[in-house]
This record gives C-alpha cells, structure tokens and sequence, in this order.
C-alpha cells in the first residue's frame, strides 16, 4: 500500500545553467548559484495494495519524479509518504548494469545494489536463469555485447526476482519484442496475485488501459485526475488536446 | 531527513538494508573493471612508480649525494604518490559516473566514493608486497618497524577521502572540478618532497613546503620505512589532525550538497 498526503518536492538546479567554474565566478556578484524549482506541488495518491496503478502525463509533469520519492530516492520538502514493504524499482533500462562484466556478475551486483541479502541474491540469479529467457552463454557474456532488448529481460529478471510488495516501473517495458512484453505482463500479473502493488508510468495510454486497475493524470507536478484508466484517460487526451478515440 | 519520510517507508527500505555487503561488492567491481580490459592487469599498479623510477634513477642518480639510498628513498615516495594521485582522480568521478545508478535505485551516494577508496586501498596493500622485494633488491631489509607503515596508510587513506569526497561532490555541480584537479596533481607532484630530498628547500622556506598537507604524509612514510624508526608524537599529531580537517571538510561539502546531486547528476 502507498500513501502519498500533500507531498511536495523542490530540485536544487543550477540558476543559469553552470557547467564551469569560469562562468559562476564571471558572474559572481550579480547571479545565485542554486535555484529551488518546485517539482511536485501537493500531490495526494492512495495506491491500495494489490493494484496495478498507471501513472499517465505530458512530459515534465513530475511523473517520474514521483517514482523516485516513491522508490526513497528522493526526499520531499514536505508531505508524508508511506510505502509498506519492499520495494523494487525499475526506473530506466539498464540501471546499475556494468558494461564490462557477464550478465550473472551484473545480476550479482544489482542484487547488492538493491539492498538484497545472500539468501535473496541467490534468489536473483535464480530467477534472472529461468525468467529472462537468456541462454546460460548469454549471461556468462559481457553485458556490453547484449542487445536492448536482451538488457531488457536482464533487468525486468532482476528487479522483479524477489517478488517486491512494490514495483515500480517507468517506462521501460516498450523495448523488449512482443514475446517478452507479454511475459512481463504475465509476470506484473503473477506479482499482483501474490498481492504486491504495481505502479507504471506510461506514455502508452493503451497499455495503461490494459492492464492497469486505476489510474491518475499528472501536470505541471501535481495530480489532475484519479479513477478509471478509460476516465483518466480523457483527462489526458483533454491535455494532449487530442479528441477523445471515437 | 525531513520529518515527511514518514517511518514504514524508512524502516522497509532503508534500516533494513546492510550497507557492508553492499560496500564490498561496489569495490570489488571497482578492483575488477579497473583492469579488466588491459592485459597487464594488477601490474599497472606496480608499473607506474616503477617508470617513474626508472626515469629518476636516470636523471637524479647523481643530484644528490646526501641520500644514501636514493632507489629506496624515491621509491618509498613513489608508491603513495600514486595511491594518491589515482585514488583522489577515482573519488572525484564516483558520484557523476554513477549518476545513472544514483538516480534510479535508493543507494546512498557515499557508497561510491567510498568503495572506490577500498578499492584503491586493496591494490595499493597487495602492491606491498612485490614492491617489497624491489626494494630488498635495492638493499633495503624488512623490519617490524616498517609495519607502521599500515597506521600511515590509514591516516593518508583518510585525508585522501576528505579530499576526494569534497571534490566529488563539487564535481556533481561544476564538471571543470575534474579538469583542474588534473591540472593540479603535477603541481603537488612537484611542490612534495617525492624526487627531492625535503631539505633541498632552503630553511627559511621551510615552512612554505610544510603548508602541502601531502608533504607530512610523505615524511611519515620515509620515516617509517627509508629511516626505520618510530616516527615522533608531532609527526603522528600533524597528520592526524590535517587527515581529520580534510574529513571533516569533505564531509561537510557532501552534506551540504546532496540535496541538490539529483537534479544535477
């Protein structure tokens, strides 16, 4: 279960885009360093245990940012955020894979990365051996010689391998061929049996349509609609300014 | 943290996790890929003072007299002059070359920085060894003594990370940090008593050469291991407190920064 209450997130970015020393120190005196830009702007979500949420939005409106409060990557300003149990977050393609070493040594890695124990490590690369469809030779191979969509299978394999209460996924399942889009749905499926909560930030209107129970729109950082996926999705196409699908 | 966080959130994904395992893994990684595609592999590790010897003895064989065993005298520095330079460049980058990781799963930056320390910190105790029997070929024999080495190891380990993490971390907001650390290692490399003997600095400048925090990590480690005795209580106290300062500071750099890593990764 999540419980987002009135939360709020600020970025410390960069006032006029620094990238050198040279050009703060040129413009000292006259220009702030850092900039407090306001993120997400009292957001309010209730995510019940057991559902499978899409989270649909124009870019930039602050959905994957919300992932990340939600995976405690970042820290909010202000609000409250509870999320009961564990978490496995997925929120790009890849993440935390080296390109030098073999699939099993990532799956390795990433499991420590995630916080995993040896029992729950063991666990991961069980499941990376018999989920992601890859050939032992592939996962005794580098990483760098992997296609996207084979990347792909390895990390859905390993983020998904210790059954989390929470999944959260951003985006990352349009890359994979049509075989193992379905056996990631069949697996979002199998999660949600168990009772774990599934959030999915999607640009795909459809895919949220099919597989999601609820869904909510988001612009300009904070929450416009929550319901029904086919409601919140006129809400969405109101933004996009595309007339509702006859 | 502020109060938001509320507790099932930290207490689920947060207290549970050990970071120890975590930490031996990302140096492990570190250790592994630093030479997994050169085939000379741990060796680089002994051949970069080794060919900045070579070039010493070439040049310096003769400049100074007043050192008896010059090999051993420039090879003792060498070696730290190495850990040093490599290591401060590895920390400085940790942040930003993980930004990818950093941005996408809950791990707490300061396990990059660190890791790349042990990292740096396993090669340089492994390279002990054949540099050991280098220099015993050079006439230099082992003794307890030289054991000491260990409690300087740890003490230029220290300033080495404050040093590194407050340079990592201003390296998230200004990339140029990185560029002008590399401008700035030859210049340490020369202002510190590696190739030259300390005293070759006038008296009365002395006290210019003592500001480079590195030149007490030097003297500690000659003292210890070309002289062979018990370094004095000053020389452990200076050291000690410029490696606690540089801690100190990088810490407060990284705390004072963090916030504000993820929007500029």
């Amino acid at each position: 279960m999540i419980d987002v209450r009135g939360l709020s997130v600020d970025y410390l970015v960069q006032r006029h885009g620094f990238r050198s020393i040279k050009e703060y120190i040129v413009s000292l005196g006259s220009k702030r360093l850092l900039e407090r830009k306001r993120i997400l702007t009292g957001v309010d979500l209730e995510i019940r245990a057991g559902e499978c949420f899409g989270i649909v939005g124009r870019n930039g409106s602050g959905k994957s940012t919300l992932l990340r409060v939600l995976a405690g990557i970042v820290e909010p300003a202000s609000g409250s955020v509870q999320v009961h149990g564990t978490v496995a977050p997925m929120l790009a393609l890849g993440v935390g894979l080296e390109p030098e070493l073999t699939g099993l040594e990532n799956a390795r890695l990433c499991a420590s990365l995630m916080g995993h124990d040896r029992a729950a490590t063991q666990r991961t690369l069980e499941n990376v051996r018999s989920f992601s469809g890859l050939a032992e030779i592939d996962l005794g191979m580098a990483v760098k010689r992997y296609s996207t969509g084979m990347t792909a299978r390895l990390g859905f394999a390993i983020a998904t391998a210790n059954d989390p209460d929470v999944l959260l996924i951003d985006e990352v399942l349009a890359v994979g061929d049509a075989g193992f889009q379905r056996k990631c749905y069949e697996r979002i499926a199998e999660l949600k049996k168990r009772g774990s909560t599934v959030v999915l930030v999607s640009h795909s209107l459809g895919e949220v349509q099919r597989i999601c129970d609820r869904a909510a729109c988001m612009e300009q950082g904070t929450v416009v609609a929550v319901g029904h996926p086919h409601e919140v999705g006129l809400r969405y196409h109101e933004l996009l300014g595309i007339p509702p699908a006859a | 943290m502020p109060s938001g966080l509320s507790a099932p959130h930290a207490a689920t994904t947060r207290l549970r996790r050990a970071h120890g395992p975590l930490l031996l893994a990302l140096a492990w990684k570190n250790v592994r890929l630093r030479y997994k595609s050169s085939l000379l592999g741990f060796a680089w590790t002994l051949l970069n003072p080794l060919i900045f010897l070579l070039i010493f003895l070439f040049i310096f064989r003769h400049a100074f007299p007043q050192v008896p065993n010059y090999p051993v005298f420039a090879l003792s520095g060498l070696i730290f002059w190495a850990f040093f330079a490599t290591v401060s460049g590895h920390i400085l980058g940790a942040l930003v070359e993980n930004a990818g990781v950093l941005k996408s799963l809950a791990v707490p930056p300061l396990a990059f920085p660190l890791a790349q320390l042990f990292a740096g910190l396993f090669n340089l105790l492994l390279s002990f060894v054949p540099f050991a029997f280098i220099m015993a070929f050079f006439g230099w024999r082992p003794a307890l003594v030289h054991l000491l080495v260990l409690p300087v190891t740890a003490l230029l380990a220290t300033f080495l990370f404050g040093i590194g993490l407050g340079l990592c971390a201003l390296n998230v907001y200004f990339r140029d940090i990185g560029l002008l650390w590399g401008a700035l290692l030859p210049a340490f490399f020369y202002l510190t008593p590696i190739a030259y003997p300390p005293d070759l600095v006038p008296a009365r400048l002395q006290w210019i050469a003592a500001l480079n925090p590195l030149y007490h990590f030097i003297g500690l480690v000659r003292t210890v291991l070309v002289d062979g005795v018990v370094p004095g209580s000053s020389e452990w106290i200076t050291a000690v407190w410029i490696a606690a300062l540089a801690l100190v500071i990088g810490l407060f750099l990284h705390h004072a920064l963090r916030r504000g890593y993820i929007a500029n990764y």
